[in-house]
């Protein structure tokens, strides 16, 4: 099998877009392109329907994490096919006289021609830099050929949320583990600020002091099935405290993509909850105190962005990682 | 030992503030309305502030909760930057708002807030953690530390700590007084003095560029380093603060304070833990190593300014002593700039020039670290505009407006012959960085309100800091100027740039 595309052309061809910017911004008025670079970003994706949404997603995260972005994107075809071409992200910071500008690849692949694309994306990656992917198909993860690319990453982001059946997604998530990358699920991201609020309950001694009380806690979902995030919520409680405190799950309302809708941590003397309404209000009560603030939904790019930040390992996930199939048990169906 | 909360993330949570209250007296001036609270809703946006966080207002005003309210909102919604008004946050943190109107000579003041503070306590469960905040005219600390001190306010069940604004007194004689004031209610580990410089987020970079690399520290030195200049430029005027800045001026306000814990920071030694009392050792020290002039040196190493009237842009600008408020024959610096040395073996014989003006050409604050030229002129045959040698390698820590650092060296022009050209490695905070920076006072009541001190000056480096200052004020006030030395928008008198002359130096435009 050969390649259809040369990482040498690429590179070419993404040389001379830096010549044509910054011939484009030498006027008068300009001070130059500036090329900002701080890891390669991998986007793994199927078919043309996601592009302007991974366009926009990868624009934001530009200003936070400057990458050379570089999606692959499987097409369909039976006949071994590569295509490549570059861009770049560019934009004003506000005040600012210098546009800055990040480096996008788009290659094109058929299954058949997944073999050929590991060689490809050696060549390209950004030297002496990480390697992260964001993997948006779950199909593409299964496939063998594919395991070469996740290989190339130190990290793999995945999303669990709208997976049904989580027995299949924690072997997938463990396969992608042995395979050597970290693993990081949005899923587990868009715990950051109920878990944030729970440990904000505890800041206060008088809370603190009758946690070892807490004998239940309670999750509220919505959606179709139980999602990832409502196992992770109970199993990060468990590590947190040393101890299988005994969950339960509940079903609260519907929507497209499940989700965590409530928390309550009870006990003798403990009664702490968190509720999130359809308008995504938040509601946390403790005791004889309330507070109210928003949750917002997340996009993609704000979950990334967080995701992205830590690189190194994430000790307290990979420990929840573990105990999830331990709270899974108070399911009906165990995983 | 108060167990440690099990569900902390270090990795991802952001710092937050266990639970207490806040008071401000002064809270219906400018400083409150302006940066304390929009910093305080800013820190309850981000769910930082802990549930049951109260905070209590003081002024002489007569005005009810609900006004206070109010009146906190408006300033919010209209100081509030690079964030939205959530109207489901904000009422949850003006829940905790409340105020007591009284005056500062008055105890049954602070017998009121005492028992504010009482009713809060066993409603909101803050267990006593109370931080005031002065946030009045320097006259009145007296007033309100004694006050505090009376009614038992200064020691309770939680933690007590105290933030004062500067000016910590206006020379060497009045800040110890200011401190022996603080200390007969206060003590020192309790007393948080705010230089809201030190919060900024290009400040702290400093200490991670400094520390966190290990390639430029083994050049931070005199044998590499040929002169630091620090700058300070405000394009403005005294916009309405003639009579105070008139008994200030800008060694006073600038220079002695904001601008020598920069030079602190930037000519330290490492601490050996990054730990509040080791930082600010390292501070001290540095600041007790200025050389403190004679009378006779501060002809040569220190000038003087006052802007004059001037058009600029079409626009006419008043002159410093045609300011409303401002004495016709004001004496004031409305520009210093100052030539110190450090008297260490890392920096002997490095000049420090700083400099601070008024309605200069544009609004800037920057640290220029000019290193020496190449030991030997490899390139003398290069006819380029102007001598690559004569411009060596120049590293700006850019502190505001456009936060980075920038590094030039110098780069073979393309092309036959060896011409060399200076070019610049740039880096922005706002390009590598996307997420907001935190204001300063964000930064500095979270520190208070946990019990860091690291970004906050300490009474031995006031001290020292005025040590160095009083005897150029001294010199200053036996003579009489020839004001104005300067146009409005221009850099400052001619005597600075002859200063930097005498030792082959010019100041650079930022």
């Amino acid at each position: 099998m050969t390649a259809t595309i040369r990482p040498e052309k690429i590179l070419r061809e993404l040389d001379e877009l830096w010549v044509s910017l910054g011939k484009q911004e030498n006027g008068e008025t300009s001070t130059g392109v500036l090329r900002a670079c701080a890891m390669t970003l991998l986007v793994a994706t199927e078919g043309t329907h996601d592009e302007a949404d991974v366009g926009e997603t990868l624009a934001s995260l530009m200003r936070d994490h400057p990458s050379r972005a570089i999606v692959l994107r499987l097409l369909d075809g039976a006949a071994p096919d590569l295509k490549a071409r570059v861009l770049a992200q560019c934009w004003m910071p506000f005040g600012s006289r210098q546009q800055i500008c990040c480096e996008q690849i788009e290659i094109g692949m058929t299954e058949p021609s997944l073999a050929d694309v590991p060689p490809v994306l050696w060549s390209l990656t950004a030297p002496d830099l990480p390697v992260a992917m964001w993997c948006r198909s779950r199909r593409l993860l299964a496939l063998p050929r594919f395991a070469p690319l996740v290989g190339l990453a130190s990290k793999i982001i995945i999303d669990s949320a709208g997976v049904a059946d989580l027995g299949d997604q924690l072997g997938l998530i463990n396969t992608i583990r042995i395979q050597g990358p970290r693993v990081g699920d949005l899923a587990w991201t868009r715990l950051t600020r109920w878990r944030e609020s729970i440990a904000q309950i505890f800041d206060n001694p008088v809370y603190l002091a009758r946690l070892s009380a807490l004998d239940h806690v309670r999750v509220g979902w919505e959606g179709e099935h139980v999602p990832m995030s409502a196992l992770y919520l109970s199993a990060w409680i468990n590590h947190c405290l040393g101890r299988n405190v005994p969950a339960s799950f509940h079903r609260e309302g519907s929507c497209e993509r499940a989700r965590v809708q409530s928390v309550a941590l009870t006990g003798d003397n403990l009664n702490v909850s968190i509720t999130v309404g359809q308008d995504r209000a938040m509601e946390l009560h403790a005791g004889v105190r309330d507070a109210h603030s928003v949750f917002p939904s997340l996009t993609d790019y704000q979950l990334l962005r967080e995701e992205l930040s830590i690189l190194g390992r994430d000790a307290i996930y990979e420990s929840v990682l573990a105990l999830v199939p331990q709270s899974a048990q108070s399911l009906e169906t165990p995983l | 030992m108060a167990a440690a909360n099990p569900f902390q993330d270090q990795a991802r949570f952001q710092r937050r503030v266990k639970p207490c209250a806040l008071v401000i007296f002064g809270a219906n001036g400018d400083l409150t309305k302006r940066k304390l609270i929009p910093a305080l809703y800013q820190l309850a946006l981000e769910r930082r502030l802990p549930p049951g966080f109260a905070v209590i207002g003081n002024s002489r005003t007569h005005i009810s909760d609900d006004e206070f309210r109010e009146k906190m909102r408006q300033s919010v919604q209209k100081y509030l930057e690079d964030s939205r008004f959530e109207e489901e946050v904000w009422r949850d943190f003006a829940s905790g708002l409340s105020y007591v109107s009284g005056d500062l000579n008055d105890p049954v003041c602070y017998q009121t807030i005492a028992s504010r503070l009482g009713e809060l306590d066993r409603e909101r469960q803050f267990g006593g953690n109370v931080l005031f905040y002065l946030s009045t005219q320097p006259s009145h600390y007296g007033a309100a530390i004694g006050g505090l001190g009376a009614a038992g306010l200064a020691n309770g069940g939680g933690w007590r700590r105290l933030v004062v604004e500067k000016p910590f007194g206006h020379d060497i004689a009045s800040s110890r007084m200011l401190h022996d004031t603080l200390h007969k209610a206060f003590r020192e580990d309790q007393v948080y003095r705010i230089d809201h410089y030190l919060g900024k987020e290009t400040v702290q970079n400093i200490l991670a560029f400094r520390f966190g690399n290990g390639i430029f520290e083994p050049l931070w030195n005199r044998r590499y380093i040929s002169h630091i200049q620090i700058t300070a430029a405000e394009s403005i005027g005294v916009e309405g603060r003639g009579a105070y800045y008139q008994e200030a001026g800008a060694l006073r306000d600038m220079i002695q304070n904001h601008l020598l814990q920069i030079m602190a920071t930037i000519a330290m030694e490492p601490p050996a833990v990054f730990e509040s009392a080791a930082v600010r050792d390292e501070r001290a020290k540095l600041l007790r190593s200025i050389r403190v002039m004679k009378a006779d040196d501060v002809a040569t190493h220190a000038v003087s300014g006052q802007y004059g009237p001037a058009n600029v842009g079409g626009q006419e600008l008043a002159g410093f002593r045609g300011e409303p408020g401002v004495d016709p024959e004001a004496q004031t610096d409305t520009y210093a700039a100052v030539t110190f040395f450090v008297d260490n073996w890392r920096w002997a014989g490095v000049p420090f020039y700083i400099r601070s003006g008024k309605r200069m050409p544009k609004r800037v604050t920057d640290i220029a670290i000019q290193f020496n030229s190449a030991p030997h002129a490899l390139f003398t045959g290069d006819t380029h505009d102007s001598a690559p040698w004569a411009r060596p390698n120049l590293l700006i820590l850019r502190v505001q407006p456009e936060e980075g650092i920038s590094l030039r060296f110098l780069s073979k022009h393309p092309g036959s012959g060896m011409r060399l050209r200076p070019v610049s490695m740039d880096f922005k905070y706002g390009s590598s960085f996307g997420v907001r920076s935190p204001s300063a006072y964000e930064t500095l009541l979270v520190d208070a309100l946990m019990g860091d001190a690291t970004l906050y000056t300490r009474q031995d480096m006031v001290e020292a800091s005025w040590q160095v200052v009083q005897p150029i004020l001294d010199f200053w006030a036996g003579r009489k100027f020839d004001f104005p030395n300067y146009a409005a928008g221009s850099w400052g008198p001619k005597e600075s740039d002859d200063m930097l002359a005498l030792r082959g130096h010019a100041w650079r435009t930022p």
